[in-house]
């Protein structure tokens, strides 16, 4: 079977883990427009070549990047986000007159 | 059969998610902490150690468990008396003989000792509040493990065997030492195996507490060529008090 490395649990059967789509900056939900809202939630690059991917080890919950090959289907690379994602990101609080359509 | 008069999981408020499985096993129950954990299967003494040193399955589910969570959770815990290390997916064993399970860098899962007195847990639920001082302080926040995982001990030479053929992470003791975590896939189910400080390879396994029947009987089923059967606490304690 295929071995992924997760960060936090070493080396795994692949069948343990989950792909969690690509890593992309979030926009600012309240401020985007729809069609970039939806690009961001729904739409795919589909890159042949080097991608940088979530993935959840799924018997601890445990999402981290990835780094693969789409092409080769050759993982390089896996790191917790926490390389990444160093700070914590507030975005501006919904307006107060859309507080109860939730 | 159990004598008449012999207490039955039924009759306390706290019992297994396996009890029917244990009670149709001749498992002989006691009270610890409130709650009917099976002590030994009919057999003598001897003879019940004799099988979990070779290869035994037994239900720990009612000993008293608990987790803490998220930013400040250890530094939190260590405060509280604990010693906990810096590594993840490691056990640390506590003065009373509680185990503080790293499971993550932020999160610890505490298993009571095999008395299952469950002082420590209970002094730790006490003194876990949120402060009333701005911005608060983290401290993690409880997350509570009796009621969603069951605990199993897996004893015996044969265990590593055993598990060779339900979980994909080499168990085996010179690969696996004492204090090791696996959080990983246990007959197809998601599982948490700790390795014990024990001579004899000796495993508790956690998992899905509505998936226990199921998975109680899957690891019966890979003893089988073993020779394996389901042990009371009494021959899991008799084996840890050989540390």
């Amino acid at each position: 079977m295929k071995i992924m490395n997760c960060p936090l649990n070493g080396p795994r059967n692949i069948s343990e883990f989950v792909w969690g789509g690509e890593v992309r900056t979030m926009p600012d939900p309240n401020g985007c427009t729809t069609e970039e809202w939806a690009d961001y939630v729904f739409l795919e690059n589909n890159t042949a070549g080097i991608v940088r991917e979530w993935w959840c080890h799924v018997p601890t919950s445990f999402w981290f990047i990835a780094e693969r090959n789409t092409v080769t289907d050759e993982i390089i690379r896996t790191y917790p986000a926490g390389e990444v994602f160093k700070t914590r990101v507030d975005f501006a609080p919904r307006p107060k007159t859309q507080e109860g359509t939730r | 059969m159990a004598a008449v008069n012999a207490l039955q999981p039924t009759d306390r408020l706290r019992r297994s998610f396996v009890y029917r499985i244990l009670q149709a096993n001749g498992a002989v129950f006691e009270e610890i902490n409130g709650g009917a954990v099976a002590m030994r299967f009919g057999a003598s003494t001897e003879s019940e150690v004799a099988k979990a040193r070779r290869l035994g399955l037994a239900d720990l589910s009612p000993l008293p468990r608990t987790g803490f969570k998220g930013v400040g959770t250890v530094d939190w815990l260590t405060a509280q008396g604990l010693t906990i290390g810096p590594d993840s997916n490691r056990a640390y064993r506590q003065s009373g003989g509680e185990l503080a399970a790293r499971l993550a860098p932020t999160e610890v899962l505490l298993l009571d000792s095999l008395s299952g007195d469950g002082a420590l847990i209970e002094r730790l639920n006490g003194a876990w509040g949120w402060s009333t001082e701005t911005p608060r302080k983290p401290i993690g926040y409880p997350m509570p493990r009796a009621d969603s995982h069951c605990w199993f001990a897996v004893t015996g030479e044969q265990a590593p065997a055993m598990f060779a053929k339900i979980c994909g992470v080499d168990l085996r003791p010179n690969k696996f030492p004492e204090g090791a975590i696996a959080q990983t896939s246990v007959a197809r189910i998601n599982g948490i195996v700790i390795r014990q400080a024990t001579a004899l390879p000796s495993y508790y396994l956690l998992a899905d507490s509505a998936s226990a029947e199921y998975l109680w009987h899957g690891v019966m089923d890979a003893m089988l060529e073993f020779d394996g059967g389901p042990v009371g606490l009494a021959a899991v304690r008799e084996l840890s008090s050989g540390v």
